[in-house]
């Protein structure tokens, strides 16, 4: 994102989605601590986090799903960003490259699911790739962005 | 197709130069001009205005 950010090119619109992005991505890593389990490797890095998760088993149906709720605000939070920027931004051309960086930003959320997946069943050892999807979505979709943009310089 | 690279190298205009005047981004030109991207019905009249030509004489099949 710092890339993008430090642009002198970039139009206030453009400023004003990007701090709107890095609060998205700032709300992603908060709502990962709000999965039933912090992300394993988080865990071999600081260890004091596992007094962090949530003992599985002795929640209720109800604190489940709002812990479950909570973490679907980034991506609720990523479409809204999206909408409002793609409404305002005035210029056609790098609105249909934005779409195109979108479109590549989800192809590369999804594909890290999918292998995340993979890797997750292979090693059965659980890391809740879900709740980084907002952040993934995020750099993918800026570093498409700036490839896209590129080719026409 | 069009010929919007020479008639603005007859204003002797940069790129940046007509991106500005018309409101858009240096790529957006630079696209259209190599014909990468085709410009919207109100921005061919932005350059129809700017120009003082009709839109037939700036793109052409």
């Amino acid at each position: 994102m710092s890339l993008l950010s430090c642009n002198k090119n970039l139009t206030p619109l453009q400023r004003r989605s990007l701090r709107w992005i890095g609060g998205a991505m700032l709300l992603t890593v908060l709502t990962n601590f709000s999965g039933a389990n912090v992300a394993n490797p988080l865990v071999d890095i600081f260890p004091n986090l596992a007094r962090l998760n949530v003992p599985q088993g002795h929640s209720s149906t109800l604190i489940v799903a709002l812990i479950s709720a909570f973490s679907v605000l980034p991506v609720l939070l990523a479409v809204w960003i999206v909408a409002r920027y793609l409404k305002a931004e005035p210029d056609e051309f790098i609105r249909a490259l934005a779409v195109r960086a979108l479109l590549w930003g989800i192809a590369v959320t999804m594909a890290g699911d999918a292998i995340a997946g993979v890797v997750t069943v292979f090693y059965a050892r659980p890391f809740p790739i879900g709740l980084l999807n907002a952040d993934l979505f995020w750099v993918s979709t800026a570093i498409a962005f700036r490839l896209v943009l590129r080719s026409y310089r | 197709m069009n010929c919007l690279r020479e008639l603005r190298a007859e204003k002797n205009w940069s790129q940046a130069d007509l991106a500005e005047k018309l409101g858009v981004s240096r790529q957006s030109v630079n696209a259209i001009e190599t014909g990468r991207f085709d410009a919207s019905l109100p921005l061919a009249f932005k350059l129809s205005r700017l120009f003082r030509l009709p839109i037939e004489s700036i793109f052409f099949e």
